[in-house]
């Protein structure tokens, strides 16, 4: 059984993102890449479902990044992924999420599948909306938002959160299943896997390998950016020490009442 | 792009307040384009949240209660949905920003090669390209993005527009069920543990508790009664949830949901960066902290110092007392 585990790698999530005003980038100076940390949910519960099928299943991380990406990617080998794959083309550059998605879809179609498991959302753009465009670019039903997940046979069994509570799912194989955090404690890389990621093998594509029919990066995009703003500036917060509750409740509301919110 | 397709999302026949936001927004954008809107209502209760509907701006309201659409996983929605959007031609998609909203905008972007917005405050037209207005990258900076192409898909933030009332001349479609489909993905059963709650995605007001609120038992007594008071919703930063006091769902920041709320308080939360990001473009924050030189006093508009635990039950009776003077 072949289990694909698609990662993105993202600014370090403690590091303070700013735009620089003159080239209205992200300043990337200074700020470490890591792998996204709702992936390495993912990658534990791929692991766990390889564990508990034994025999010939492998977990497989792909990625599309630059060449530079090699080493966070090695971050996944390390946890216990079996291989990766880097998809690494100039022309992926300015992708937005129909061309992530087929991109990444391309990559997992010539690497074969029987299940896609994927984190719920990245924490730079955070939309979560990469794991159903792969799911149709796949072609396979996708499950979004699990937090429990097993497989019996090929049939799937999937607890989902929803805005009010779960769902009880199934669905068989292929199939594509997103995972928020509440589905495990991702394992740390032990001194073994550390080492032994090494020796795994992170294959290279380039998008000539693919052979899409359709263009990606900022040519493909669906959507064009149009104008950089910055947010409206928010001023000096009051800052009130209160003798007691009934006094902070009063400033609070005072407050309230002026800026017509209550 | 000429019409505007608006999806509408209901529990059990009741209107989400975003969707009814969106279908306001969507005919003065059709106007501009020179067509028409069409609100589209799924599943079981699609015919009661119809007539809601009948008081809003739209021109016709496409519904089903086909039985699939309860039995099978987003599919059948998707299906419905992309034979409207291929009935009405190149079409903008309205969906609401929040989990349902993104899972159905995103799958129907991919199934129509259209272009995908999330997190919409803002949406203009001009020589008929669509142009949307997000936060981006918790806040840091405010993107226009155009859509190029037939179809372009845009989740809307719950609280960003007005739901209006307005004359519609509403025609009913009962729509046809797509030829030709199988689907897999079945909902064995639906547990709803928080009927009734909104989430904090939707919610105007949100009340959030971080580390300072020291258990799980204030979430569900003095934060949950403020904000019911506010007719809001209750939140959590990283630091709540990792602790178990609260679940996953209500986490606010960059691990978990980015929110716009017109009003925002955090109680008992520093406001370090994975924080911030998930709500530092709330309308008005105001924290409630027994520490005067935390991070959040960089980027709220009030800070009180104070004991939490008087203040927050205090508060609430003064907002209950002011609610009751005006109803």
């Amino acid at each position: 059984m072949k289990i694909v585990v698609p990662v993105k790698l993202v600014p370090d999530t403690s590091a303070d993102k700013r735009i620089d005003p003159a080239t209205k980038r992200l300043v990337r100076t200074g700020v470490e890449t890591v792998l996204n940390p709702f992936d390495e949910y993912a990658i534990e519960a791929a692991l766990q479902v390889k564990e508990k099928a034994g025999g010939d299943a492998t977990v497989t991380v792909v990625t599309m990044a630059p060449d530079s990406g090699k080493e966070v990617v090695r971050k996944a080998l390390a946890m216990g992924a079996d291989d990766a794959v880097l998809l690494s083309d100039p022309g992926c550059a300015g992708s937005d999420v129909w061309g992530t998605a087929y991109a990444l879809a391309g990559v997992i179609k010539k690497h074969g599948f029987d299940l896609v498991i994927c984190g719920s959302q990245s924490t730079d753009a955070g939309t979560g909306e990469l794991p159903g465009a792969l799911a149709e670019s796949l072609g396979v039903p996708g499950v979004t938002y699990a937090r429990k997940l097993e497989l019996e046979g090929t049939t799937l069994r999937v607890e989902r959160e929803t805005d009010t509570g779960y769902q009880k799912l199934s669905a068989p194989l292929p199939a594509l299943v997103s995972v928020t955090k509440s589905i495990n404690e991702p394992r740390y890389p032990s001194l073994k896997g550390i080492m032994g990621a090494k020796k795994k093998t992170i294959a290279a594509l380039s998008l000539a390998d693919l052979a899409l029919d359709r263009p990606i990066g900022s040519d493909g995009a669906k959507t064009e950016l149009v104008a950089l703003a910055d947010p409206p500036a928010r001023g000096k917060a009051r800052i009130v020490e209160v003798a007691d509750g009934a006094d902070g409740a009063r400033v609070i509301v005072e407050f309230l009442k002026d800026r017509k919110l209550i | 792009m000429r019409d505007v397709i608006v999806y509408i999302e209901h529990s059990g026949g009741k209107p989400r307040r975003v969707s009814l936001e969106s279908v306001s927004q969507a005919k003065e954008l059709a106007a501009t384009l020179g067509g028409s809107v069409h609100a589209v209502v799924l599943g079981k209760g699609a015919r009661d949240a119809a007539e809601t509907l009948k008081a809003y701006p739209v021109d016709t309201i496409q519904l089903s209660e086909d039985a699939d659409i309860d039995a099978f996983l987003l599919d059948p929605q998707i299906d419905y949905l992309e034979a409207v959007a291929k009935g009405a031609g190149p079409a903008l998609i309205l969906v609401a920003n929040t989990m349902v909203g993104r899972d159905i905008g995103s799958r129907l972007a991919a199934r129509l090669d259209a272009g995908l917005t999330s997190d919409i405050v803002g949406l203009s037209v001009s020589d008929g390209v669509v142009a949307c207005v997000s936060p981006k990258l918790g806040g840091i900076t405010i993107t226009t993005c155009a859509f190029k192409g037939d179809y372009g898909v845009a989740a809307i933030r719950p609280n960003a527009f007005k739901a209006a009332p307005g004359p519609g001349a509403a025609a009913i479609v009962e729509l046809e069920k797509p030829a030709g489909k199988t689907y897999a993905v079945r909902i064995e059963d639906e547990v709803v543990e928080a009927a009734g709650e909104l989430g904090v995605e939707e919610a105007s007001t949100v009340v959030s508790g971080g580390r300072g609120v020291g258990g799980p038992e204030p979430f569900k007594t003095i934060l949950k009664d403020l904000a019911d008071a506010f007719g809001g919703a209750v939140g959590a930063s990283r630091a709540a949830v990792d602790a178990g006091w609260i679940s996953h769902g209500h986490q606010v920041g960059q691990t978990g949901k980015t929110i716009g709320p017109q009003l925002y308080i955090a109680v008992g939360i520093s406001g370090a960066i994975q924080h911030k990001v998930g709500m530092r473009t709330a309308g008005t924050i105001v924290a409630i902290n027994k520490d005067g030189t935390v991070p959040i006093g960089e980027f709220a508009d009030l800070v009180v110092v104070g004991d939490l635990f008087q203040i927050v039950p205090e508060l609430t009776a003064s907002v209950k007392e002011l609610a009751a003077a005006h109803s």
